[in-house]
Formats: C-alpha cells, sequence, structure tokens
C-alpha cells in the first residue's frame, strides 16, 4: 500500500525517505520501493517474495513528496491501512511522540440528524456499526488542490469535495465511508440487510451485479443503494445538484465482506479494509472528520447528533505480561524502562504494574493484539529483532532418530548413479491426454493449465517426456525418478458427519487416494536384459534376494490398455509378492524410440531392504570350470534349463552361469543354443577331474531326457 | 552422447596426456544434494529428520496452524484444492502438527519435501517445489538459540561465515514472527545489485511457535514454548549452484542434470 511521506511528516518528525524505509523495514514493514511523487507507479503485484526495486540515487528536497510502497502486514490491516497508523510506528521506533491534530466540529444545534435519516440494521452480526450524519446545503465541485495532491499521491483519483473528503479520511485513519445523496433514498430510510437473490445493482462506475443472499446491501425501501463495504451505487450517487448528503461509517462483518468481494470479483480499497477488520470504535472518528473536512471545503450545515447503530460496544482488552517470559523467549534482556517507552509509544497504556507483572491495556485499534506473546512480538520488534544474540540452546544429548526411509532413498539413489542413470524430479502432475492412458488420476479442482490437471498416477508419463525433450541432444538416455504418486482409491467411503467432527478429518487408512512412493527408472533401445540387470543389482545391494521375473499375463480386457509392450514385459516379484514391473513401453502409447522402464513400488521395496549380510567362508579348495551348450526349442526358457543343471548337479556345483545365447545361421530351424559356465567347487577338499565328470555327465543326462534337448558335445 | 575413447598402442612408452577413459556414472538432482547437505548439517545438531504426506486436509494444512477459516491470511497461501475437502499442502508445516501429536517434548526436528502452490510459473515461482521446515521444541527453546541454529545452518552450508539478520514478519503459526535475511553472497555484505545495495538477501520464514499450534498438537504452552522455520530447498540450490531459473530443476534437461 502507498503512503504519502510528507503526509505522515505531518504526524510526527521523520529521517529522510531513504532512513526512514530502512527503519521501517527493520521495526515493522518492509519497505518495497520509494519514488519521487508524480511519476508512473511501479507496478509489482507479485508476492513478497519477488525482488525489491528501490531508487539509488534518491535526492531528497524539502516541499516534494515521496511515495513509500509499504507491505503492510496482513495482521496489521485494522491499524496501519492509514497514514497515522503507519505514523505511529514511527512514533515507536524512532522514539518521538505522535502528534495529530485537534479538529472541531460545529454543528447546527437546529437541525437533528434523526429528523433528516433514520438507519435500520437486519442483522447486527453482519454489521457490527452503523454511524450516520448529515450535512445539509453543500456545494458539491472539486476538492482544493491539496486534498487532489494527496489523493494523487497515494493512487486515487480526484471525483468532487464530497467523495473526495470520505477518501482523504480513509487514507488517514483508515475508516472506509461513504456519501449519499439523501434527497435520492425513498423515505430517507437506510436499511443494511441481505440482499435477495437475483436483485440488482448499478455501481457508481456504471457496472451491473447481480446480487445475492451471502452479500450484505444498503438499500432503501426499494432497492440496494450500494453494495456494504466493497462499492457505492449510482442510484444515490452524489452529483452537481447534491444538496443534501448523509455520510456512512459503519463496521461490516469481515467475512461477509470477503465472500462479497470475491463473488462479485469486486475488490476496491474499502472492501481491502473491511477484510482485514477495522476497529468498530473508528467510525466514530472517522465520520467526525470527514463531516469537519466537507463543512471547510463544501460549505453545508453539519446537523446535530450521530445517528448510531452499535449495539456491542468494543472494550479495550487487558493482558497480563510477564517480563521473564518476554526474556526467556526472545532470549534477549530489554530494560524494563524501554519496554515501557515502547509499549506507550504505541498506544498501549500500563494500568498496573507489580514486579515481573505488567498489566497491559490494549487500544481498541489494535485487533491483532490478544496474547502476552503478541506483546512480546511488539516489544522486540521495536527494540529491535536484530539486536537478539546468537546462543545455542542447552539441551540433553538426544541423538537425532534414524529415519530409515531417507536411508534407503539415499542408498537406492546412489546406487542407480553408480549404474549410470541421471535423477530427474519432474511434476507431480500430468495432463489431460495422458491421464487417458494412465488410469486412475486424481483430478485437481483448481488446476494451473490441462498440462497440469491430474495428479500423477504414475512416474512414467513424465519419464517419456523427458526422453521426448532430450532427444534432441542424447541418442541415449537413462534416467530414473523417485517420487510420490496418487491415485484414486475405487473403495471410498466418505467420512461420516461424526468422524470429521473429530476434527482430524478422514483418517489415514480411509483416505480416498492413495499416496506412494515410487522408483521408475528407464533405459533408451533395446535394453530389457540390460535394465533387467540393473534392478537385479538394485536389490541385490539392498539385501534383497529371492527376486523372481514373471510374465506378465494380462486379461484381454487389460492388455488393450496397457502401457507395455505385451511380449516384452514382466512382474517384479520378490518371495511371490509382486513389487514392480518392467518392460518395453508399447509402441502403441510411445513411438518416438523404444525404451525400458522399470516401475517399482518404493514403499514395498524399502520394507524388504535389509543391512544384514553375511559373509561366505571362501573355499580354501580349487574351483574347476566346465561349459556347457545346450539345443534346445525356441519357447525354453533359461530358468528352466538352469533349474535342470543345479537339480542334477546338486551341492558341489557352486555356481551357473549363461554366456551366449545365440539363434539362426548354423542352427537347426527352430531352435537355440545356451552356453553355460558351470562352476564346480567343494568346500572340505579338492575335487578330482574324475568326479567332476560324473557330475557332468550325470548334467548332461538330465538334459537329455527332454528328446527336443541336445547337448552339444 | 560420444562414444568413449578407444586406446590401443604398442610398446611401453604412454602419452600421459590422453585423456583417460572415465567410467560411465550417473549423476544426482541438485536437489536431492541439497537435501542431503542440509540433512546432514541438522542430523548433527541433534534434529532428526521427518516426512509427511503431500496430500493434507484443510485441518493439518491451515487450521491447526492457526490459520482460521475465511481469513485473510489464507490468501498467503494459493492452494490446489482436490475433491472432498483434501488439497495438497501448501508447506511442510502440517508435520509439525502431525508430529506433536505423536510426540512429546523436548524435540527439534526438520521436514524436508515436496510442496505446492497455486501461482504462475516464472524463473522464481513453481507450481511444486521443495521446503524444509524446522521445530524445536523445549522448557527454554528462544529466538536467540534460533539465531544461533541457523547461523550454524548457513556458514556449514555456504561453506562460510554466513550471518543472519530477523526482521518483523507475520505468520499465523509463530508468535513472534520474523523474516530471515542472510548476508549477500555475491557481495558478502557490500552491498551490490543482487541485493539492492542493502548487502542482506531475503531467505526465509520464521519465529516463535504460537500458543494455539502447539495446543492444536496436543502440547501445553504454559510448559513449553519453541521456535519454527521454513526454508525454500530450491533456493537454497539456486544460491549454492547460480542456478538463475527454478524451472530447470523440474525440467528433466540433461544438459542441466549432468553439470551435478
Amino acid at each position: 500500500m502507498v503512503f504519502s511521506y510528507n503526509w505522515l511528516k505531518e504526524y510526527i518528525k521523520l529521517p529522510k525517505p531513504e532512513k526512514l524505509a530502512e527503519l521501517l523495514t527493520m521495526h515493522a514493514f518492509e519497505v518495497e520501493e520509494i519514488k519521487k511523487a508524480g511519476k508512473p507507479p511501479h507496478h509489482n503485484k507479485g508476492k513478497r517474495r519477488g525482488a525489491k526495486k528501490t531508487e539509488s540515487a534518491l535526492v531528497w528536497r524539502e516541499g516534494k513528496d515521496y511515495v513509500l510502497d509499504i507491505d503492510v502486514l496482513p495482521n496489521r490491516g485494522p491499524d496501519c491501512f492509514s497514514h497515522i497508523g503507519i505514523a505511529r510506528e514511527c512514533a515507536a521506533f524512532t522514539n518521538s511522540r505522535l502528534q495529530i491534530p485537534k479538529f472541531k466540529l460545529k454543528e447546527d444545534k437546529n437541525l437533528k440528524t434523526k429528523d433528516f435519516v433514520t438507519v435500520e440494521v437486519k442483522n447486527k452480526n453482519d454489521c457490527l456499526r452503523y454511524t450516520a450524519r448529515v450535512i445539509a446545503n453543500v456545494k458539491v465541485g472539486p476538492s482544493p488542490k491539496w486534498i487532489q495532491e494527496r489523493l494523487k499521491v497515494c493512487g486515487l483519483r480526484p471525483i468532487n469535495n464530497i467523495v473526495d473528503a470520505t477518501n482523504y479520511v480513509m487514507l488517514e485513519t483508515g475508516q472506509p465511508l461513504h456519501a449519499f445523496d439523501l434527497d435520492k433514498i425513498s423515505n430517507k430510510k437506510i436499511i443494511v440487510r441481505r440482499a435477495k437473490n437475483r436483485e440488482k445493482i448499478i455501481t457508481l462506475d456504471n457496472k451491473r451485479y447481480n446480487l445475492d443472499k451471502d452479500i450484505l446491501a444498503i438499500a432503501d425501501v426499494k432497492s440496494p443503494l450500494a453494495v456494504a463495504g466493497i462499492k457505492g451505487g449510482k442510484k444515490a450517487e452524489i452529483d452537481k445538484k447534491t444538496k443534501t448528503i448523509v455520510l456512512e461509517s459503519a463496521n461490516f462483518d469481515s467475512r461477509i465482506v470477503r465472500k462479497g468481494s470475491k463473488k462479485l470479483g469486486l475488490k476496491t480499497d474499502a472492501s481491502w479494509r473491511f477484510e482485514h477488520r477495522i476497529d468498530s470504535s473508528l467510525t466514530e472518528t472517522g465520520i467526525n472528520r470527514a463531516a469537519e473536512i466537507i463543512q471547510n471545503i463544501a460549505k453545508g450545515k453539519i446537523t446535530s447528533g450521530l445517528v448510531d447503530f452499535y449495539p456491542k460496544k468494543v472494550l479495550p482488552k487487558k493482558i497480563k505480561l510477564d517480563y521473564r517470559y518476554l526474556t526467556k523467549l526472545l532470549g534477549l534482556k530489554i530494560e524494563k524502562k524501554d519496554v515501557k517507552q515502547i509499549l506507550k509509544r504505541l498506544g498501549f497504556k500500563i494500568i498496573k504494574e507489580e514486579h515481573p507483572i505488567l498489566i497491559v491495556e490494549i487500544p481498541t485499534f489494535r485487533l491483532d493484539i490478544s496474547l502476552p506473546e503478541d506483546l512480546i512480538e511488539e516489544i522486540g520488534r521495536i527494540y529491535g529483532f536484530q539486536r537478539i544474540p546468537a546462543a545455542f540452546p542447552i539441551v540433553s544429548l538426544i541423538p537425532p532418530k534414524r529415519n530409515f526411509e531417507i536411508f534407503w532413498e539415499d542408498i537406492t539413489k546412489n546406487i542407480l548413479k553408480e549404474s549410470g542413470f541421471t535423477e530427474v524430479y519432474n511434476y507431480s502432475f500430468i495432463g489431460e491426454k495422458e491421464s487417458e492412458v494412465f488410469k486412475g488420476a486424481v483430478e485437481v479442482e483448481n488446476p494451473m493449465s490441462v498440462e497440469q490437471k491430474y495428479l500423477r498416477p504414475s512416474l512414467i508419463p513424465n519419464l517419456l517426456k523427458n526422453v521426448i525433450d532430450n532427444f534432441r541432444y542424447f541418442n541415449e538416455i537413462k534416467i530414473f525418478e523417485l517420487g510420490k504418486i496418487f491415485i484414486k482409491k475405487q473403495d471410498y467411503n466418505p467420512p461420516t458427519a461424526s468422524s470429521r467432527a473429530k476434527g482430524a478429518g478422514p483418517s489415514r487408512n480411509k483416505k480416498q487416494i492413495e499416496e506412494k512412493r515410487m522408483l521408475a527408472g528407464l533405459i533408451t533401445g533395446d535394453a530389457f536384459y540390460q535394465a533387467k540387470g540393473v534392478v537385479d543389482s538394485l536389490l541385490n545391494k539392498l539385501g534383497i534376494s529371492n527376486v523372481w521375473y514373471d510374465e506378465y499375463k494380462p486379461t484381454p480386457e487389460q492388455s488393450k490398455i496397457s502401457i507395455w509392450h505385451k511380449e516384452r514385459c514382466a512382474e517384479i516379484k520378490v518371495d511371490g509378492q509382486e513389487i514392480g514391473f518392467l518392460g518395453e513401453i508399447s509402441s502403441g502409447i510411445f513411438k518416438k524410440t523404444k525404451v525400458v522402464i522399470f516401475d517399482i513400488d518404493f514403499e514395498k521395496l524399502i520394507k524388504l531392504c535389509s543391512e544384514e549380510h553375511e559373509y561366505q567362508p571362501i573355499s580354501q579348495y580349487p574351483a574347476a570350470i566346465r561349459d556347457l551348450a545346450v539345443l534346445v526349442p525356441l519357447d525354453v526358457k533359461v530358468v528352466d534349463v538352469l533349474n535342470k543343471i543345479n537339480v542334477a548337479g546338486g551341492a558341489l556345483v557352486r555356481d551357473v552361469d549363461l554366456f551366449d545365447i545365440y539363434e539362426g545361421e548354423g542352427i537347426v530351424q527352430g531352435k537355440k543354443n545356451l552356453a553355460f559356465h558351470i562352476i564346480y567347487q567343494a568346500e572340505d577338499r579338492t575335487l578330482k577331474s574324475k568326479e567332476i565328470d560324473k557330475i557332468h555327465q550325470k548334467i548332461i543326462k538330465i538334459l537329455e531326457e527332454n528328446p527336443e534337448w541336445e547337448v552339444r558335445k | 552422447m560420444r562414444k568413449p575413447l578407444k586406446i590401443k598402442t604398442k610398446g611401453d612408452k604412454i602419452d600421459v596426456t590422453v585423456p583417460g577413459e572415465k567410467p560411465t556414472v550417473g549423476h544426482l538432482h541438485p536437489l536431492t544434494l541439497v537435501k542431503r547437505k542440509v540433512e546432514e548439517i541438522f542430523q548433527a545438531m541433534g534434529f532428526s529428520v521427518i516426512e509427511g504426506p503431500e496430500i493434507e486436509n484443510e485441518w493439518y494444512n491451515f487450521d491447526a496452524l492457526n490459520i482460521p477459516k475465511d481469513h485473510p491470511a489464507r490468501d498467503m497461501w494459493d492452494t490446489f484444492y482436490l475433491k472432498n475437502g483434501l488439497l495438497l499442502r501448501t508447506h511442510t508445516s502440517p508435520v509439525q502438527i502431525r508430529y506433536m501429536e505423536k510426540n512429546n517434548p523436548p524435540f527439534r526436528i526438520i521436514v524436508p519435501g515436496r510442496i505446492f502452490r497455486h501461482e504462475a510459473t516464472d524463473a522464481s515461482h513453481e507450481t511444486n517445489f521443495y521446503q524444509v521446515e524446522g521445530l524445536m521444541v523445549g522448557k527454554d527453546v528462544s529466538a536467540a538459540n534460533f539465531k544461533a541454529i541457523i547461523d550454524e545452518f548457513l556458514s556449514r552450508f555456504f561453506g562460510k561465515q554466513v550471518k543472519s539478520r530477523l526482521r518483523p514478519s507475520f505468520f499465523p503459526f509463530t508468535e513472534p514472527s520474523f523474516e530471515v535475511d542472510m548476508t549477500c553472497l555475491v557481495c558478502n555484505g557490500k552491498g551490490c545489485s543482487t541485493c539492492s545495495r542493502t548487502g542482506w538477501i531475503e531467505l526465509m520464514g520464521a519465529g516463535m511457535v504460537h500458543p494455539n499450534v502447539l495446543k492444536a498438537g496436543g502440547i501445553n504452552p504454559k510448559n513449553w514454548q519453541g521456535f519454527a522455520f521454513g526454508i525454500g530447498m530450491d533456493r537454497l540450490a539456486m544460491m549454492k549452484y547460480k542456478i538463475n531459473d527454478i524451472r530447470l530443476f523440474y525440467s528433466g534437461d540433461l544438459r542441466f542434470l549432468e553439470q551435478f
């Protein structure tokens, strides 16, 4: 929000603008920008994280005004969306006296406000206070230059002396006001009520809005005059011929203004302030100040008395501040006289003091203060948070708990990195198109774009996208990602009213969305066996044994939508439990190139990981290697051959290594040649050649029991 | 990708200037490297590393953190909503509550994790990014303690003496709240264009845990107090490696990733 430096200076002695900006930043609010008045505003709609821009060589001259763009913190709207509020902050950190000029209201004894206008508030929860005043015989015209200048510096457009006076008071005190032409109000009666469904209003800027019962209206007996706290209507607009005006200074419920403003898509200086709440006591100060200014600049007679609907008067709170707690929370000792001085400058009253307790009365304009911690913040920041020393805590030596999930994540990532894979982090979102292939995706209610309409139900679609993006620069890609996926649960029952009432919402196991960590890796090319080797080595290093790959047999229905090449994919199983998939992606869904992917349920994997590892004694006796080649039909699985060799060989076969698979030229049609190294070794003796021959022959015999298998001799 | 060099020579004499044969190893993501570094430093100071769900409900993400419904403070977090009152967590702070519900003080934890914001993306904004949350609760854990811990963290993380500076801020879940600036690394605090000549860089939000948050976590604020903070991990990585665009982290661009 922008503030005029000269305006602030009216209330308090100030350092030069740049110094002031620095002090404000350190003690109250960040100053986004300082600039000379008259320059076009520097639009910075971004959030507070954005880069700050300050004119570097700012030459300050007496008489010229400067604009400070101050990032008032959202809890300080009630008092600091006003020049007086900011000046009060300055008074505290510069330790000087705030001087708010007194003004005198000259009411006309013969005219009684209540004879001119009546106010009816239908619901006291919607409108906490409604204060009205009448000024008769005004002369509407342009406002004086000093008011126009101030409004312009603060980014408001001058309209006429009446409207300008109300805006001026809003910028000065923070109280939004509105002026109606009394002669345009039917029955001279103002009613504060909810709008009716389909009721319409044309606002001052000639825009038409449809209202409903969630929106608060200011109306006469016939129709709405204004959207309460948001915008005035055309019906009772001040114009050149206006003679008698009604000033409205009210306090509307922040929630209803917020809701209405959102619904209508209409944010105004007034709605912004009401949304952040305002002190109910302020309506009176605001209306009197506006009346005084209007009387000065537009003549007119102020009728005597206020029409004031104020059913529940706000009273100042009292807070017990323990001086010891202040020191303990900040870890900083502040002299008591400094504490008291700071509180005083901020407008707090110390009503009782009994060491180490202070009873502090909180002015009603500080809606943000309700706890001792709030007061401690006030004292701390004005004194200077930068003065808090660095002091290490004194604590028991409780060692941090080990996080096994992160431990295994780290190990997994290291193994894959060492296997030549590069780690990617992809978005947690996928687009509409991907969601048609990767089913079960959870829809985002308010997505940023069509490309991010769903939560990813699999890591695969974004990995495939990585291939497309990188293929221009790389012809071989090996990437992996470890991250969360989200899947809609079919059998979910929404939480009942009673379970929700407990506060904690749906319990974890009843969640309608399954959220779990997956590990997926991708290799481009005809790389099934390479990928399988990676998975084998990964599982082995994670201490997982008993790994098995099963041909994936989808139901006809599944195979239609399957992303996998149906002849080139497998289920990865550990102890009979499926933990993931390995396979080539079907060319039907990805045409760019062949890719092989492993996709593993990391939550299941973590449960199987083990750090336990036992050393196998190294045999002191030599090993002997014999080779064996066997010709088998093409559909025979290597594992079946291996099993036969192992069973026939028994304990003395220590290992069997497949080292060649060949089909084609020189081999009978429909057959393939498998070649193995068989390693023979005993733990207790050197095996004699004859002994090995005997076992080897036994293996050959058993293999050849199958008439279609032929051991090549 | 180029094919590896094949070398075949005769005799004993070798040319030591021939490039070596490099083993093919992959690369870890820069955010993984930063996360590990952060975890290592805090674990050395006795902080446990805790994680939590990315899909949250309004209670944990907002209400329990003293951010009531229909309060303008909720606008500070642009949120992605799902059906049935669920949402994508906008910070790692919900894990504070989840942890307090199950553990008794004193404790000190950090919570690294992915968070989400409904914001238009540009060089410094993303729809998903990473945060690390810190929480320390004890009998007399103070703002001064926070300052010592964070100064130590920053100095270890950046490998040189770095100082922090606390300024006023507002977060519903802390009171008092701080904006934490750190010495500008480009100019070492002398003032340059990166830090708008202030010598300081805005780094994170922090504060003393609000009594209502302790209560929501089942802890009596009369007996316990502590600090909490939240740092953007992407920002740490950007500062450490001088990366100028947050979107690179989620681009999957191997020309970027292979540099780490």
